[in-house]
């Protein structure tokens, strides 16, 4: 890069920052800085790299400023949706799609888990950890199975950290994950609003709102949210490419994230990948407002609890006995 | 200064007022459940648009669901040496066919030990191309939860309503859900000892 075109640029820049402005008129300033080309400008926000193009930079700084997604407009949410699979094709050559699909009207998730029928065979941690496109070199899980002594039913009485030929005689497992509360802890410790709670029950975070502060993980009683101590890496022959904005899609570095009952799967009317993939059957998935459903016959004629019911967190998950 | 301890100084009453009011809070507020139990209208599932077809060959279940009619996985094409009375018929069986034509390779590991079930306590002796079940019906191998229902009638009440067994890909559009033979082998049918499909890392 020569050295009088560097000064030229810097001179822009020095004159949107410097000129007394309010943020609007700084907005649009620096637009003008980036249309002169500036790279540099971001480089305080957003770290660069060599290869960084004028479009790409200019899709980073529209999406830095965009808004939390419950106050965007279905335009908005289409453009921020273009702008996000535009960078993933710039920045590492993958086509996904992203979808905004709205929660189905009449619908209320449950979920339902037969303690006396997983054997331990950790399929479901491996489909979510593939469907959800989790982290392989941090090994980030949303799910843990622990292998459990008889009589008790707390988790932490049992072992999350088994490797050997399952099921062990005597032994019994006990699968956890976000468990979707009614009454949630983690969006009560939430200060920027980054997670809530979805008509259909779903808790979901805004991955651009976080800021990583991490209060909800420590006020979630149940093993349930995880932090991205970096940037997700996932082998590109791997990646599931149908995502959801709430979803599985590129998490940043310094965010919070959680199982979201697949929610890219499950707002399309299909099951969670951990339910798909559990060759015992122990897992029972449906809509708690629909009286016909298997979740509603597992309330109904099973033996049921929640763990920690007395905290008063509603879980949407119940774990039942044959 | 004495104003401020006012409230202090009836303990007894002030933390009667406190119980009366989280007692009438909590009789106000209604848990979801409540809204659960109450809802009585049947979600129409075929109306969830996007789900994704199951590819996999179904029959129509000969029992009804809550809902009414689903699907089970159809069987009879995924056993190999369908239709059996292409060799259980009258022609001959040459000597090298035998390890083939006698199932060799099956070992049945189904009933308790010491009692194991034979053949024909499931597969009909004249017509070996249907299951049989305790009072002489003939059962297509495509039904079979019809037969295994006979003894495992608590594991069939719940396949039925669906707390055993589960469904394929979709919990919304038509009820599709697994056959007993799709997850178990009939003839073996506990799930055998293996290693997890991954382990578990250390909480962050
Ligand atoms: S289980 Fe934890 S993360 Fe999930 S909704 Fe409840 S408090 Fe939040
Ligand atoms: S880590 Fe993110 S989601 Fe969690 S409390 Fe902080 S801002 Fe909210």
């Amino acid at each position: 890069m020569s050295s009088p075109k560097k000064n030229e640029k810097q001179t822009v820049i020095q004159d949107v920052l410097e000129k007394p402005s309010s943020r609007r008129s700084f907005l649009k300033g620096a637009s003008i800085a980036m249309a002169a080309g500036s790279a540099a400008l971001a480089t305080g926000c957003m770290a660069t790299g060599d290869t960084t193009t004028s479009e790409e930079m200019k899709l980073r700084w529209q999406e830095y400023f965009k808004k939390h997604y419950r106050l965007m407009t279905a335009e908005e949410k289409k453009e921020t949706v273009k702008r996000l699979e535009r960078l993933a094709k710039i920045q590492n050559d993958l086509d996904v799609q992203i979808g905004t699909d709205p929660p189905i009207e009449n619908v209320l998730y449950g979920y339902a888990f037969n303690i006396s029928r997983c054997e331990g065979f950790m399929e479901c941690v491996a489909a979510c950890v593939k469907e959800n496109n989790l982290d392989r070199k941090t090994n980030t899980q949303y799910i843990r199975i622990f292998e459990m002594e008889p009589g008790k039913l707390d988790p932490s009485t049992g072992d999350g950290q088994f490797y050997h030929k399952v099921p062990v005689e005597n032994k019994f497992y006990m699968g956890v994950q976000c468990f979707h509360c009614e009454n949630a802890p983690c969006i009560k410790a939430c200060p920027t609003k980054a997670t809530w709670r979805e008509p259909d029950g779903i808790v979901v975070v805004d991955y651009n709102w976080c800021i990583g502060c991490r209060y909800c993980q420590a006020a979630c009683p149940y093993f349930g949210r995880r932090f991205n101590w970096s940037q997700g890496e996932v082998p590109k022959e791997e990646l599931t490419t149908k995502q959801h904005y709430l979803g599985n899609r590129r998490r940043p570095k310094g965010k919070m994230e959680k199982c979201t009952f697949c929610i890219q799967r499950t707002r399309k009317g299909r099951l969670p990948a951990c339910v798909e993939a559990c060759p015992t059957g122990s897992r029972v998935f449906g809509n708690l407002l629909d009286p016909e459903s298997e979740i509603r016959f597992v309330l109904e004629h099973k033996k049921v609890f929640r763990m920690k019911e007395n905290i008063g967190t509603e879980p949407k998950f119940w774990y039942f006995i044959d | 200064m004495k104003k401020q301890i006012i409230p202090f100084a009836i303990p007894g009453l002030s933390l009667l007022l406190m119980l009366l009011l989280t007692s009438f809070a909590l009789a106000n507020e209604k848990s979801f459940l409540d809204t659960i139990k109450k809802t009585v209208k049947p979600f129409d599932a075929r109306s969830v648009k996007k789900v994704r077809p199951v590819t996999r060959k179904t029959v129509l279940a000969l029992e009804e669901y809550r809902g009414g009619s689903f699907r089970v996985l159809a069987r009879k094409q995924e056993i190999k040496r369908y239709k059996c009375s292409n060799c259980h018929g009258e022609k001959p069986v040459l000597v090298k066919q035998g390890f083939e034509l006698t199932h060799g390779n099956v070992i049945i590991n189904h009933g308790r030990a010491g009692n194991e079930l034979s053949c024909i306590d499931c597969h009909s002796e004249d017509d070996r191309d249907f299951l049989e079940d305790k009072k002489g019906r003939k059962i297509d191998f495509d039904h079979s939860y019809k037969l295994c229902g006979q003894c495992h009638f608590r594991q069939k009440r719940d396949w039925l309503g669906g707390a055993h067994g589960k469904r394929v890909s979709n919990w919304a559009g038509e009820r599709v859900i697994y056959n007993c033979a799709s997850c178990h082998n009939p003839h073996s049918p506990r799930f055998s000892k293996r290693f997890p499909a991954t382990y578990s890392v250390p909480l962050n």
